[in-house]
């Protein structure tokens, strides 16, 4: 039975190793640059995006955030009934969280390309952002 | 009286790891280093390791989880509490579920490229699970829907993201390992005053902290 073990153990953590090093230069070839953001199929630059929609600060666990209000953005871009749909916001490491209208409206968009909302945990809060897509 | 002394154990190991994720995990976090990796790959395979050597119980990591993420949940330091405490719970299940099979002698364990092994499987799962449990749990537990398709494109930044647990893991088990020879007995009339009363002092920090700053 040990004998066993000494061969699996150390043949799996090699297999660890290739699966994590493997991912990990897909991550790194497959990483997306871009300075733009895309909402629902339109491109964007983030001075287009703050010179549509007024600044708002919000509360959040980590003190106040300002940036352009989420529900004001996605009206101003002409998605008529916004509760019909929801919302995956996507960063350009591949994280994305999906949120219904009831999430996202009450969130904002900083200049640093970050969504950040009052009542969701940090999770939510997606970073270098290059996507909301509308579905 | 095997099983009280296993509760104390419990008590003093879980909150000796909730402290350092809250402590030194704020202080790694705010000097821009990766303080998930660091302290899954450092701080949770030490204490869950040393636990398993000095008590040779199951389920006590499991244990130890509970107490550490519960600790974690009081943390003033850090955003996201909630988070970081369900992964905290799941490592130590986790931690239960790949050392079921490993004698509490550790007679598998002679060799270094053994050690070494187990260390690198031990860290990653243990960082990867808990990294998909609290992809998966949060949303739930925050109320909000949880998207399977969500997790599944993080999937290779997830896989990616244990290597460096797994390289420190590699590296660290072995000499956590070393412990295993110690002999330290401690009478009942000091083991329980200094369990408990080093673990209440933990936790009267860290929620003095949480309700005082």
């Amino acid at each position: 039975m040990i004998k066993g073990k000494e061969r699996i153990i150390p043949i799996l953590a090699l297999i660890v190793i290739l699966i994590s090093g493997s991912s990990t230069a897909y991550v790194y070839l497959s990483q997306i640059e871009k300075d733009t953001i895309t909402i629902n199929a339109e491109e964007y630059t983030i001075g287009q995006l703050f010179f549509m929609v007024d600044t708002k600060a919000i509360q959040t666990v980590e003190g106040e955030k300002t940036g352009i209000s989420l529900e004001d953005l996605i009206q101003k871009i002409g998605i008529s009934c916004p509760d019909c749909y929801e919302y995956t916001i996507k960063a350009k490491d591949g994280y994305e969280k999906t949120v219904s209208w009831d999430i996202l409206s009450t969130g904002i968009l900083t200049d640093n390309y970050r969504v950040f909302f009052p009542d969701t945990p940090k999770a939510f809060w997606v970073r270098d952002i290059i996507e909301i897509e509308v579905k | 009286m095997k099983n009280i002394k296993m509760f104390a154990g419990i008590l003093l190991f879980g909150s000796l790891w909730g402290f350092s994720e809250v402590i030194i995990g704020s202080a790694i976090n705010d000097i821009g280093l990766p303080s998930g990796v660091i302290m899954t790959g450092i701080f949770a395979i030490i204490f869950l390791v040393l636990s398993r050597i000095i008590y040779r119980q199951p389920g006590m990591q499991f244990g130890m989880g509970l107490i550490a993420g519960g600790l974690r949940l009081f943390n003033p330091f850090i955003g996201c509490h909630l988070c970081s405490a369900i992964a905290i719970m799941a490592e130590g299940a986790i931690f239960e579920l790949i050392w079921y099979k490993i004698s509490f002698d550790f007679s598998e364990l002679k060799s270094v490229i053994m050690r070494s092994s187990i260390g690198i499987i031990s860290a990653y799962f243990i960082y990867i699970g808990g990294y998909i449990v609290t992809q998966i749990l949060t949303p739930i537990a925050a109320g909000a829907n949880f998207y399977i398709e969500n997790l599944i494109i993080f999937m290779p930044r997830i896989l990616s993201s244990g290597l460096f647990a797994a390289i420190i893991g590699g590296v660290i088990l072995p000499f956590v390992l070393m412990a295993k020879d110690i002999k330290i007995t401690l009478k009942d009339k000091i083991y329980y005053p200094t369990t408990i009363g080093i673990s209440i002092l933990i936790w009267f920090i860290v929620v003095g902290n949480w309700l005082f700053i």
